[in-house]
Parts: C-alpha cells; structure tokens; sequence
C-alpha cells in the first residue's frame, strides 16, 4: 500500500501519533464506560463491496493529498476531511465505509511506522498482585458466575440440533469441521455421549501440550486395530491403517479431534498425515478449529482430502480446557508438568546420578538470587562430586551428564572465559519442589 | 472415562462388541434428522439412487475427456518402447537407450481432479501396455530411499497380481526385506522377462501386452518432489551419471481444461431432462463462483452438488415427489393428509390457487383427491416445461455465443443462469442481444438456424414439429434469396455507373443527394426482412419457453433454492463469524441488555467481548497491567461498588482471573502473542478488525 504522503509526511504521521491517542482516550473517557464507539466493521461481510469501493478509495487518496497540503499538519488529513466536509445523507455510508478502509490502512501504518512503542511502564510487579497459579485462578473462575448462561444453553440447544444431521453427512462421506468464538469442547463431549455410545470413537485433545501426529496413529493402530509392533515411519504406519480400513469394511471409526488447528497439529506434515487419515470412507471426522488463520493450514489438496463441511458453531462458552495448559502470560508459571517429567526422569536413574542432578540442583538454587548466576562450572562440578563419592573420573561425569541432557535435564553454555557452565532450565520454584520431593522420597 | 487429562492427548472408546452397534444405517440417520419422517425412507431411497446416477454420469463424462489423452499416451509408450527394442544395433538409438522416454503431462492448476485422473491413467497402462506400473507421489517420498521402497513395492506387488498361480518364494519375501537398490529391480526384471519368455502367453493379461513389457513410472505432481531425489532417481535409473535432464526424452501431453471440464458436467447434469432434481439459478451461482474463484476443481463441484442434493431432501418433504414423472406420478396418489397440506403452503401452489375460480380454489383447498389429480397435471407440465426449456435455451445459446461482445455470456451456462434469475426478455442484454443479431450476416445466420434445426430435430420435446417446419422454411427462403440476389446486384451496379458517366459537378451533386435519400427510405431488402422475421420467432421461442423456473407452479419440489445453506457449508467464513460474534454479541446471545446500537458494546458484554474491544484501541504492543484496569473499571461499572474491603478484595481477584482468562482466549484465537519487547507486554496481531 502506498502512503499518500511523501517521506516528510511519514515523519509527520510519527510525530502525531501520541495526539491521537489521547485524544481518542479523551473521546472514549467522555463516552459511557470506556468502551469504543466505533461502529462494527461491517465491511468485512462482502469482498465484493470492498472491491468496488478501491477505485474510489485512490480518489480519496487524491483528495487526502490536497488536503494534506493545504493543512498544516495538526491534524491528520482523514480527520480533517470528515471534519470538514459535512457529507449528504446519501453518500454518507460510502464515505464512512471508505473513511474506515483508509483508517485501517492507517492504523496499520501509524502502529508500524515506528520502531518506538508508546505504552506505559508500568508492570505487575508493581501492582502488587500476586500471579495467581493455575489452581487458584480456576477456584476463582468458579466462583464468578457464567455470563448469559441461559441464552449460551439455548444457543447449544441450537446446536445439538444438529447431531443427527451430521450424523448422515459423515455417513456420505463429508467431514466436519466446527468454527465460530467459544469452546466447542462440550459441545463435541455432548455430541460423543449422546450419538457416539455404542461405536469405536477416538477423541483428539489437540490443545494437549505433547500431542502428535504419532500419538494419535499409536492409538489407532495400538488401541483400535490392536496391532502390537512398531512403525518405522508414521507414513508406514498411515499406509498400515489405510491397508486395513479398507480390507474390513466393517471396521469403522469416528475420529474427533479438538483445535486441530492446535500448535502442535497444525504443521504441514501432520496436517497432510490426518488428511490423508481423514479421507477413509470409513473413518469419520469432526474436528473443531479456533485460530483465526486456521483455514491456512490446508492447500487445495489437503482441503478436498478432508472433504470439510463447516459449520458454524458459536458457543460463548469459556476456553476453559484449552488454555489450562498454556503457560499464559499473566498465570504463575506452576511447572508441575515439568515437575512430573523431573521426577519420572529422574526415578530411573542410579542413585549416583540422582545425586549428581541433586548436587546441581542445591548450588543452583543457592544462586538463584545472583541474576547474573552463569551456573556451575564443570570443574567446580566434578570436585564437589568427588568429594561426594559421586564420581571417580571426569569421564563418568561426562557420561552422566550427557545422559542428563539427552533428556533436556540441564543445559550447557560456554561462558566468555571458555569454561563450560551448566545449568537446569527449569524456574526455581519448580526446583524448589523438586527437592522438598526428593528429600521425601528419601 | 473423562477426555480430560494432564499426561495424555488421545482417548479410544470401544464399546463391547455385544454392544456395538452393527453397521448402523445412513438412512436411519437420514430418519432421526427429519423430525417429521414424511416419507424420509422413500426421499432417501430417491437421494441416493440418485446420487448414484449422477456419480456414474460424472465418472463417465470424466472418462470420456480423457480418452483422447490416454490414447496418445499410450501410443506413444509402445512407440519409445518398441523403438528402442526393434533397433538396439544402431548407433542412434544406442545414444537413445541412455535416455528415457518421459512423457509430460499437463493437467492444469486443479490438482485436486488429478487423483482420479492418475488412478484411471494407470489402470489404462496396466491394462493396455505393461503389468509393471508404479505411481509415486510426492508427499510418500521424502528420499530417495523411500522412493525405491515405494517403487519395488508397488512392481512387485503387481507382479504378484500377474502370477498368483505360480508359487514364487521370492514374492513371498515382504518388501521391507528386500534390499531396495537398482540391481536388485534389474535382476527382479531379468527374472520376470526370461519366465513370461519361456511361457506361452496363455493368460489373457500378458498376451495384451507387449513381448518384455516396459516398466512404466507415473510421477505424480513432479514439482513438489524435492529436486535431490529426482535427481538421483533418474541418475541411477539410467546408470550414467549425465547430467539429468539430458537423460529424458520429453513429450509434451495437454490434457483437456478444467472450464471445459465444467461446461461438460454441467450439460450432462443440468441441462438434461434426465435427472429431476434442479439446482436454482442463485446455488448454481455459488457453485459456479466457488468453481471459478476459489479452485477450479470439478472434483470440488460434484461435491457441491452433493451436498445440494443431500439437502434438498432433507429440508423438503415433498422432495419425495423429485423423480421420474412416471414414478412422480404413481407417488401422488399415495401422499399423506398433511403431505397434501405441505402442497398447499408452497408459494407457488398458492399463486396458482389464487388464480383459478373460486369453486375451484375451494376444492383445490379441501378436497385431497382432486387435489392430486391437479398435481398430476402440474408435474406433467413441469416435465414439459423443463422439455421444451432445454431445447430453446441451446437455440437461443447458438445465437448469442457468436454476437460481438457476448452480452448473455459466452458459456451456455451464464445464459442458463441468466434465463433463470428472471425474465431474460426483460433484460438490457437480451435487447442489445437482439439488435446485434439483426444485424449478422447470412451466411452466419444460415449455419445457426441449420444448428438449431439440429438441436430441435434432436430433443425429445413434442411442441417443436412446428418450429422445425418454420426454420426448414427459413431456410428455403434464404436459399431462394440468392437467386434474386444477382438481380439487385445488377441495381446497384448500374445506379454506380450512372454515377461514373455524370462528369458535371453540379449534376454530381445531385445524383448523390438522391443517392443518399434514396438509401435512407430505401424499403428494406428481402434479406432483412427475412432477418427481421428470424430473429422475431427466435424472440417468440424464448418468450414462449424460457420462462423461469420459479413462475412455474411446484417448482420448489424439483428446485434446490437455499443458496445461503451451500455457502455457509462450501464456503464458511471463520473469521468474519468470530468478529461479528466478538463485536456485536446480540447477533448470538438473545439478550436485551446486550442490545446496543452505534457499534459499541454494552458493558455488561461478555468477558472476551470487552477484553477484545479494548486490545482494538490499543497499537502494536499492548501493557497488561493497563489493560487489566480498563477491564476492571468496564466490568466494576457493571457490578457497582462495593464497600466491604475484604469483599471488594475478593472481587478484585475474581475479576483479576476473569481478564486472564479473557486474556488467553484471545491468545487461543490468535489476536495476541507474548511479546519480549518489553516486561507484562503483548503484541497485537491483527489490523482493523481483521
């Protein structure tokens, strides 16, 4: 997109930023309860309006220049036109519709033009709020009531209207696919309790943090064909599971699957693996997607493999199991997930070594109020395991610390001086944990 | 068991095998989906042989347009190969054995049709030219390793299809074991050549292929290999390490394009008498627009009018009626009371009801029986109609796809669409159409009206007996014409030399003053009169037979008219339903207190409704902690203050952990991402509301 404005106009735009904010806090302040008063983008409904309106579009861009001479530049020149020019009552929604594209194409430019960010400094820390961890923070959910509740449960009723119908569409060889903002999580649970009872059916958490492509063909081939052996590749195990679909027709499967479009699923490879798996006539699939770019993932060919039938599904319901495991932002990083890996890692070990990740783990946490801690040197290292009776040689040292990090147990870095640091990647309170856990087990 | 859980991703549910269900019914479901199950066995029964007709028809038709390409394929395999077997001694073709003889074949960009394609085409090899066929794709061969197995396996898998009679223990051997290289490929073909040698060729399979047959390889969707493994697979094929493309002897095949494709499936499905069901003039659009903008798959087309299909009868109970008019008729007779009922609240029905006398109305209102017999009548005429429409449409087709400019379209369906929307007649397009033919030559205008002839002379309507005499009169006409044509010839000619012989300028002056009067009142010439009159009946077939569908009385049994349904389902638009949900709740949740007007958003919105409304305000980078206390004033305005401390400190978590929870929704739907550039930051990433 090309700016109206030449290079000083740029400079200009970047000047004004800050002026429009607060003026546009000004306005929001004024108006009822901080919320924006701009009115829904209803452009997005049609492409075809959006096109037609790009020729006009560049004449106002025209008009804006002119305008950009004449003023001088306290104003942007968007502003400055709506403010001047009073439109009749027939073309005002075209120039609003064209004044909104325009602002759009600005807002972008003004968010982007500088390298500069204009947000306060301001932090949680000093807010002196607690991060809450996972389980408080879903007591607390709990006890704030669900907004809406019963127009949400007559919107699902709407849904489950549908069952039956999407029962026959699986049947006929159609997919589906569920989109539209709210958790469809029960709702697909609804659909597996109350259709699915009496046949064969896989559910798919796709927000489960570990989840893979392999996973969810183990399971298949484990668990549903009850085959017993191992795969070289999950292309030969896909070719084994669409060998034996379609030798035993009476085999059949419904496969569901939450956020397909999930971190973890939403890669090329694994996309093409479940299309390819989706594209069975006896495998069923109803998937649901969240992300906004989730259409993304597929290309034509992976779309006519699915064989998609979407339907939109707008459930308001929280997110509540599918940001359980995000490590969000604002929720106190509660590692229990590493914690349980720690653990299991660790409980197969020789008490030597256990000792060894332990002696690690101590000096670390005495450091952990040093920010500049770089870790323990693996000289220091080997002495304080001799003194242990850990270890009698570096090389056993390095034989078990290798071990350690083929399971991502600690980390190693050269610091400047070209010793070698090691490290455990986990927050300290996790480690913390970890030894209260350990002494225990002890 | 519960689908929750933190160390696992994927549950199996098996039911025990007593309480399995065995093979449950898609016509069952088909019940359970129609709450009112008014005839829904018979309607399913109807869909899906259905269906199936047109499935075959499709495949057929598919089948048809690749012929030609096939025959040339294979043509030109058994030339390479019995060239190259024929002339091992000279030099020429010594130089050739080191290449291959590759064929490339186009298909255009719509690689979802390719399947199909690729599947018939080696079915046709392996039938035609050699048992020995191997079809790769790209997506199962990320190496070259993987390339070979693919291919061993899949030659000597068909290998075994050859002799499953003999006993050979080195078929037995699963192809993980066979060591997958080059040599072993050449000893296994070594092999199989000396025994069908020594053979009779008894079987019926070998004796239709050629003596030794070639290997044939099919790379399916070349580009997308990676360029290493290619690069390998033909070096070693070959066994010179030359450079590669040298090696191939190419030949270029063009396969048929997908527009035409589409202009074959459309005339086979839609412009026939042959199936009942109907597709209206807005769901053809989508098809056709979703065809055009968005895939150029054939493959995605038929899906579509699948799903048309499915839900015509599922949503219309007297689709039980959209059959054969012979069977329709034989169904009338056993309708239901409130099947009746369902007749007299179609639209259309009731224009028609209200256009008779009233005695009539009253018994077409009361009486079932009569009510039937009526409707007997109507689908009768609707089966005319639907005769008589095709017919005149490729007529009236003959006429506007060779105007300049086409003002009704160059495909026939973008005329079929348009006599369907309304009444073509009407239409701006139409008049410029007609004005335009008036003025075609005769020469063209003969060769259309003899096409139409043909077209007439060929369809199954009755009416048209009169038609095709009038046109053979035409015809005769025109012919007639040019016997006179000399005579007026000779007119001009001599009007030409009187001008030529008047060297006067002022006599000049005044023959070409009358020259010029006598051509602007010039009575029109028996041609154009005759073309007038040609063009006219074409006007009056088109008035009389190209009525819309939806004026005609029951088209809604024959008719699929919910367009929006296809769009939602072919076409969904994820994004703008999560924007207008997350903008304007009310669209949703039923709620007057979310009712709002002017685009704002009432407080009292849900969480991620407000969360969202405020991150719009923001610019690139957003500061949690100011965002938390633009919620929380939004939210505390709603609760209204509370002045227990302890309370309020409470209701401060509580809010606290409803904006985190906000707060990672829209991390889950991808508005936001954690950002590094600054402490209790995140980034925003989309512009605009969208």
């Amino acid at each position: 997109m090309s700016q109206p404005e030449g290079k000083g106009g740029a400079a200009l735009e970047v000047r004004f930023v800050p002026d429009e904010d607060v003026l546009k806090h000004i306005a929001d302040d004024a108006g009822t309860a901080g919320l924006g008063q701009r009115p829904p983008d209803t452009h997005l409904e049609s492409e075809s309006e959006y096109s037609a309106s790009c020729s006009e579009e560049e004449e106002e861009e025209e008009e804006q220049k002119e305008a950009n001479t004449v003023v001088s530049g306290r104003k942007t020149p968007a502003k400055t036109k709506a403010a001047s020019t009073p439109p009749s009552q027939k073309t005002l929604s075209k120039k609003m519709k064209d004044d909104k594209m325009s602002n759009l194409v600005e807002e972008y430019f003004e968010a982007h033009s500088s390298s500069k960010v204009l947000t306060s400094d301001r932090t949680l820390q000093k807010l002196h709020k607690r991060r809450l961890n996972q389980e408080t923070l879903r007591d607390l959910l709990k006890k704030a009531p669900l907004a809406f509740a019963p127009e949400i449960k007559e919107l699902n009723q709407q849904h489950e209207c549908l069952f039956s119908k999407w029962m026959l569409q699986l049947h006929l060889g159609f997919n589906i696919v569920l989109y539209g903002l709210g958790s469809k999580r029960d709702l697909l649970e609804k659909f597996r309790t109350s259709v699915l009872q009496d046949s064969v059916h896989l559910v798919v958490n796709g927000y489960f943090p570990s989840i893979t492509v392999r996973s969810i063909l183990n399971s298949i081939t484990e668990e549903v064909l009850e085959h017993i052996g191992t795969f070289r590749s999950p292309l030969d195990q896909l070719e084994f599971i669409m060998k034996r679909f379609k030798e035993d027709s009476s085999l059949e499967l419904y496969v569901l699957i939450h956020n397909l479009d999930s971190q973890m699923l939403r890669g090329e490879r694994s996309q093409q693996i479940l299309a390819q798996l989706s594209s069975l006539p006896s495998i069923y699939l109803i998937a649901s997607v969240d992300h906004i770019n989730a259409p993304l993932m597929w290309d034509q060919a992976k779309q006519s493999l699915y064989n998609w039938l979407w339907y939109e599904t707008t459930t308001f319901s929280p997110y509540v199991e599918e940001t359980s495991y995000e490590n969000s932002l604002l929720v106190q990083q509660s590692g229990s997930l590493a914690l349980s890996s720690l653990t299991h890692v660790l409980r197969s070990l020789t008490p030597n070594a256990r000792g060894i990740f332990r002696l690690l783990a101590q000096y670390q946490l005495e450091n952990k109020d040093n920010p500049s801690y770089p870790g323990l040197s693996f000289q220091d290292f080997y002495q304080q395991c001799r003194e242990a009776f850990l270890v009698n040689s570096d090389l056993t040292l390095r034989a078990q610390l290798t071990e350690f990090r083929d399971h991502k147990l600690i980390r190693t870095k050269r610091g400047a001086d070209g010793v070698e640091y090691l490290l455990i990647p986990v927050d300290d309170s996790t480690l913390t944990d970890f030894l209260e856990k350990e002494d225990e087990d002890v | 068991m519960s689908t929750c859980s933190v160390s696992k991703g994927c549950f199996v549910f098996k039911p025990s095998p007593k309480k399995r269900r065995v093979s449950p019914k898609t016509a069952e479901y088909f019940k359970e989906a129609n709450n009112d199950s008014e005839d829904s066995g018979l309607r399913f029964a109807t869909c899906q042989s259905l269906w199936k007709q047109i499935k075959s028809e499709t495949e057929q038709v598919q089948e048809e347009l690749n012929k030609q390409l096939f025959d040339n394929l294979v043509s030109f395999l058994r030339r390479s190969h019995s060239e190259f077997q024929e002339k091992t001694t000279e030099w020429t073709c010594r130089m050739k054995s080191r290449e291959i003889p590759t064929a490339a074949l186009v298909l255009g960009v719509n690689v979802t049709d390719h399947d199909l394609t690729f599947k018939s085409l080696s079915e046709v090899l392996q039938n035609n030219i050699t048992p020995y066929v191997a079809l790769l794709q790209a997506k199962d061969c990320p190496g070259i390793k993987n390339l070979m197995q693919k291919l061993m396996g899949q030659l000597m898998n068909c290998c075994i299809d050859v002799d499953s009679s003999d006993e050979e223990d080195y078929v037995q051997v699963s192809q993980h074991r066979i060591r997958c290289s080059m040599t072993s490929l050449i000893s296994w073909y070594e092999n199989i050549t000396k025994k069908t040698d020594s053979e009779t060729p008894s079987k019926k399979r070998i004796s239709r292929h050629l003596q030794s047959p070639p290997v044939v390889v099919i790379f399916k969707d070349m580009e997308s290999f990676t360029t290493k493994v290619l690069q390998d697979f033909i070096g070693i094929s070959s066994l010179l390490p030359h450079s590669v493309s040298s090696l191939l002897c190419i030949e270029l095949f063009q396969s048929l394009s997908c527009k035409e494709h589409l202009s074959t499936i459309i005339d086979k499905l839609l412009l026939t008498t042959q199936f009942a069901f109907k597709l209206s003039e807005k769901v053809l659009q989508v098809l056709i627009n979703i065809f055009l903008y968005h895939d150029f798959s054939v493959q995605n087309f038929i899906k579509g009018f699948q799903l048309c299909i499915v839900e015509h009868f599922h949503s219309q109970p007297l689709s039980v009626l959209c059959c054969q008019l012979v069977e329709a008729k034989k169904r009338v007779n056993s309708l239901s009371h409130s099947q009746c009922e369902n007749i007299r609240r179609l639209p259309s029905f009731r224009r028609y009801v209200e256009s008779q006398v009233s005695e009539k109305q009253i018994a077409l209102l009361t009486a079932d029986n009569f009510l039937k017999e009526v409707i007997q009548k109507l689908l009768e005429d609707l089966h005319v109609y639907h005769e008589n429409y095709v017919p005149v449409l490729r007529c009236l087709h003959v006429f506007t796809s060779s105007l300049p400019k086409y003002p009704l379209g160059k495909q026939i369906r973008e005329l079929h669409c348009a006599c369907l929307e309304n009444r073509v007649w009407e239409t701006e397009e139409y008049e410029s159409s007609l004005q335009l033919a008036r003025m075609l030559n005769k020469s063209d205008l003969v060769t259309m009206l003899q096409k139409c002839v043909e077209i007439f002379v060929s369809s199954s309507g009755k009416e048209f007996d009169k038609v095709v005499e009038k046109l053979k009169e035409f015809l005769a006409q025109f012919q007639k014409l040019e016997a006179g044509a000399c005579q007026e010839r000779g007119e001009s000619v001599s009007s030409q030399k009187e001008l030529q012989k008047k060297t006067d300028l002022y006599h000049l002056q005044k023959t070409l003053l009358e020259l010029k009067e006598s051509r602007r009142s010039k009575k029109l010439t028996k041609f154009e009169m005759l073309r007038f009159e040609v063009v006219d009946f074409i006007d009056n077939l088109v008035r009389n037979y190209l009525v819309p569908a939806d004026h005609k009385t029951l088209h809604e049994i024959m008719y699929f008219n919910t367009a929006s349904a296809l769009r939602e389902h072919l076409n969904a638009a994820p994004r703008i339903a999560l924007h207008t949900a997350l903008n304007n709740p009310y669209c949703y949740l039923k709620n007057q207190a979310l009712k709002s007007d002017g685009g704002s958003i009432s407080n009292k919105a849900p969480d991620i409704c407000i969360v969202y409304k405020l991150h719009l305000e923001c610019g690139r980078l957003i500061n949690l902690v100011d965002w938390l206390e633009a919620f929380s004033t939004v939210v505390m305005a709603v609760e209204g203050t509370n002045e227990d401390a302890a309370a309020s400190d409470q209701v401060d978590d509580i809010i606290h952990a409803r904006f985190i929870q906000a707060v990672s929704e829209l991390e889950l739907l991808g508005f936001i991402k954690p950002s590094k550039q600054k402490t209790d930051h995140v980034a925003r990433l989309t512009w605009g509301g969208c």
